[in-house]
């Protein structure tokens, strides 16, 4: 294959070629209920094909590796109708060439675990949320693998072959009380590890269903606007939604309004405010040493002491505004190129105790866990997946139907207390921007505290 | 070609190993052009193709896909080894059965040349800048011609070929710390179904509207959902008439069969056999031809969705419902086939969306919302952040609404609170097409 790919190379004219071929095994095994829904092993295998020719790219993919020179002349042929539409030409920053090879060894390696066993594990989970209550009525759970071997090679003298493994575990159960209320709960995990991974996670699986059964005697939260604490894990989802997306710089980097308005230097919350955007947690989910550029993958401070310092780069935003690329270009798939993401987004550390934080809020809401979020740029929404009331300092009854809401540029300022209790999380989902999705990222964040945040609900 | 017949030989080797087996091969030839911030960025020829395979054998299921179709060994072993420990099927696949005429192939798309696809995209970012030169606009256009064989080992043999035809536009307008984001997309089996001037026309207006905003009180208001906004209601019900939530128990729904439960003025419809739209086909992706039904009508619930294994175990009938999707409308030969909808409509009804806003002493006019699909859905919740949003007065626009939420339950307010249906349907993405639907009651939470 290596032979294959450099000749494809060589024979390119492009200015710039890059090609990438993925291998993937993967497996799936996905209950509801006590319907075993799907229970599968499958594979795939395909690449893409990126040339820069008078600043324009042309991308071809393909699932056939017979005729990869033919692969590359179709890309530079499109690349070539676009240079004569193109009103800015595109520039890559440099990178220094690497050459690798990244195998990782894993416990157990998916692909050597028989499908009986994957399948197994899922339904002893399974059984254990269906039999926690008699008001469990249904589950949703799954289990996934997945083990890729990424071949990326370029014509500026990079040749990385990185295996990239995935396990991911959603337990979800339903719970139903009467005839309207049912209330869905789940604990979603992933690493980049082995199967190995996804044993022992029967605590997880109780703490799904308990939660559930709380949820249907939980209160339906008034709207309004309330000071909130947030948990690590809907803190690290706000961070990402809300402020994560927007300093993706191909947002950024045509857009001179927006440039403006995201000034670096410009103060965007308190002096204790830390966003960080790491690169390489080696075993977290997603974490891998390159991106899909042969970038090496590090870290980047997004804000540094409540000041915005930078911004996530491909090779060719970096060239465009002047920065230098950390590793952020990233593809789900061979079937894209890749695009400026996110990859181990956090609130950093902060100094104050839980307690400390809610020890002065008369009236507000511990909101936890996240049932998803989404943004458009400024406006940002998430959902809470369980909460509770704060009644003069201290956390009371369990809330449901928490949906928080508002303005980034507002709700970063009004983050008043940063705690000390870090955590990271790697889900089951992932990250969906430009048709593509799931991308396997990491969030985090200690408990913060935010001021007048707008939570929507039935009217008081 | 050489695959095909491979792909009958396969069915023929494995009638004789299995209880049943099905094969479905998609061959694709894409060719998406994307514009970013006014200007050409690239433009990608994607030839993909993918083979699935699912076996009956001794009453279980199994399960593989594959995109190396030189290899079928691999993949028949996988869907063995599935098969051995998957889950029950209580289903057999279905034979060949006559399907409908479904208009799914326009040789305009498969013969669009590239540089017409670009002068769309720069004849739409010209018009938009026309009306403000500081807009940012991201646009893609893209074609494709799809070949789909399905093939089971009880006779059914579906060759079908599909064109696809898709615009989508966003446009970004920045004032200080003020983004807004419009967008708005469409997607069809032929060309001559988009259009992309009533598309721009469309953002124009809400760009005029949005010159202003205004405040609205934080209360119980009345809320005129239209275009994707009327998601917020539709969703809920959408997850409410799938059956298997209906056979799990999570359904509201699930014991209200010809009952009625809301406003007899409400009818929607799922369609399947709709010429061109784009989830159209003769067929599922299971072999069941796919048909019109009303879901709802008249405010009473006529039917659930089905596929081949859900309508099994509730005893249906299968509705031509069972596609390789999953989520927001990705369907991919890679996935099994669960319940999706085909193209849904909410019949119109005879009031003009003027008439009912000049009906109204003030409600919200919401074109846009993020969050879809947040909160307790299947309960019927929504709870969204309105993301395009006007505030009307007795018929006059106002405004836009900013940093503010909408919330309620869909089976209180289309039961009891529905104020109207306008009188013409709207396209939302090419897979829905509905009127305005205004209801009153809706908790609004605002900031501002």
């Amino acid at each position: 294959m290596r032979d294959r790919i450099l000749k494809a190379l060589e024979g390119s004219s492009a200015e710039y070629t890059e090609i990438r071929v993925e291998r993937e095994w993967r497996s799936r095994v996905v209950y509801q209920g006590r319907d075993l829904e799907n229970l599968e092993a499958s594979s795939d295998l395909g690449g893409i094909v990126r040339c820069l020719v008078g600043g324009g790219w042309g991308i071809s993919v393909f699932n056939s590796l017979d005729e990869l020179g033919a692969r590359v002349e179709d890309a530079r042929r499109i690349a070539e109708l676009v240079s004569s539409k193109v009103s800015e030409k595109v520039e890559l920053a440099p990178v220094e060439p690497v050459q690798d090879e990244v195998r990782v060894s894993l416990e157990k390696d998916p692909r050597s675990v028989s499908l009986q066993e994957k399948q197994a594990l899922l339904q002893a989970y399974n059984d254990l949320i269906l039999g926690h209550s008699d008001k469990v009525v249904s589950t949703r759970t799954r289990y996934t693998d997945s083990f890729k071997e990424v071949t990326f090679a370029s014509s500026q003298g990079t040749f990385i072959v990185e295996e990239r493994p995935d396990v991911t575990l959603l337990l979800g159960a339903m719970a139903r009380e009467g005839d309207a209320n049912v209330q869905l709960a789940a604990e979603s995990l992933g690493w980049a590890a082995g199967f190995e991974a996804a044993e022992g996670q029967e605590e997880q699986a109780g703490t799904a269903a308990q939660r559930a059964v709380d949820l249907l005697s939980a209160k339906p939260v008034t709207g309004g606007v309330y000071t909130a604490v947030l948990d690590h894990i809907l803190a690290g989802v706000f961070i990402h939604e809300a402020f994560g997306h927007l300093c993706e710089a191909d947002f950024i980097s045509k857009n001179p309004s927006l440039q403006e308005v995201l000034k670096p230097g410009r103060k965007f919350g308190v002096d204790e405010l830390n966003v960080v955007e790491e690169g390489y947690l080696p075993g977290l989910r997603g974490n891998f040493k390159y991106d899909d550029e042969g970038t090496p993958r590090v870290k980047t401070y997004l804000i540094r002491d409540g000041i915005l310092e930078g911004f996530m780069h491909s090779r060719e935003t970096a060239a465009r505004m002047g920065a230098v690329p950390k590793g952020n270009a990233r593809a789900i798939s061979y079937r894209h190129e890749p695009i400026v993401r996110m990859r181990n987004t956090i609130i950093d550390q902060g100094t104050v105790p839980f307690d400390e934080m809610i020890k002065d809020i008369a009236h507000g809401i511990y909101a936890c866990d996240a049932f998803g979020g989404q943004t458009e740029l400024e406006q940002f929404t998430f959902s809470a997946g369980y909460a509770y009331e704060i009644v003069d300092g201290k956390v009371g009854e369990m809330l449901r139907d928490v949906v928080l809401t508002g303005n980034i540029f507002e709700t970063l300022k009004k983050i008043d207390r940063i705690g000390d209790d870090l955590k990271i999380i790697g889900g089951s989902g992932g990250c969906g921007k430009g048709g593509q999705y799931p991308l396997a990222v990491t969030f985090g964040s200690p408990h913060i505290r935010i001021q007048n945040l707008t939570i929507g609900g039935r009217a008081a | 070609m050489t695959s095909q017949i491979r792909a009958g030989q396969l069915m023929e080797k494995l009638s004789g190993q299995v209880g049943g087996a099905e094969l479905y091969e998609s061959r694709s030839q894409e060719t998406p052009v994307r514009f970013r911030a006014g200007a050409l960025e690239s433009v990608k020829s994607v030839e993909t193709i993918g083979r699935a395979l699912r076996v009956i054998h001794e009453g279980r299921v199994g399960f593989s896909t594959t995109t190396d179709l030189a290899d079928d060994k691999t993949l028949v072993q996988n869907a063995l080894q599935s098969a051995q420990f998957g889950g029950p099927a209580p289903f057999d696949f279905p034979g060949r059965q006559p399907g409908p005429s479904v208009k799914c192939f326009d040789p305009e798309v498969e013969e669009m040349e590239t540089a017409s696809m670009i002068s769309l995209g720069e004849e739409v970012i010209a018009k938009l800048r026309a009306y403000d030169p500081e807009l940012q606009v991201d646009l893609s256009v893209s074609r494709a011609v799809e070949e789909i064989t399905l093939l089971n080992t009880s006779g059914l043999d579906v060759e079908d070929r599909r064109t696809y035809y898709n615009l989508g536009i966003e446009v970004t307008r920045t004032r200080g710390d003020d983004i807004q984001i419009l967008w708005d997309s469409a997607s069809s089996h032929a060309v001559g179904e988009i259009d992309a001037p009533a598309m721009v026309e469309r953002l124009l207006e809400r760009l005029r509207w949005a010159e202003r905003t205004a405040r609205v009180e934080t209360k119980a208001m009345p809320v005129v959902f239209t275009r994707l906004a009327t998601l917020c209601l539709l969703m809920p019900l959408g997850q409410g008439l799938n059956g298997r939530f209906v056979y799990e128990g999570a359904s509201p729904l699930r014991e209200k069969l010809d009952q009625q439960v809301i406003d007899p003025r409400f009818t929607l419809v799922d369609d399947g056999r709709l010429d061109f739209a784009s989830l159209s086909s003769p067929y599922d992706d299971e072999g069941t031809p796919t048909a019109r039904k009303p879901l709802i009508e008249d405010g009473v619930v006529r039917q659930f969705l089905y596929d081949l294994k859900t309508a099994a175990q509730a005893g249906a009938s299968p509705t031509g419902n069972g596609f390789k999707a999953q989520g927001a409308g990705e369907r991919s030969y890679h996935l099994p086939p669960t319940i999706a909808s085909t193209t849904r409509l909410v019949l119109p009804g005879d009031q003009s969306l003027e008439e009912m806003l000049r009906g109204l002493d003030e409600a919200i006019l919401v074109q846009g919302v993020i969050g879809l699909g947040q909160g307790n859905v299947l309960a019927g919740e929504f709870s969204n952040n309105v993301s395009m949003g006007f505030l009307v007065r007795k018929g006059e626009v106002v405004g836009r609404v900013k940093n503010t939420m909408i919330a309620g339950n869909v089976y209180e307010l289309l039961k009891d609170r529905l104020i109207g249906l306008s009188d013409r349907g709207d396209w939302v993405f090419g897979v829905l097409n509905t009127p305005a639907i205004a209801v009153d009651g809706v908790g609004v939470v605002s900031q501002g």
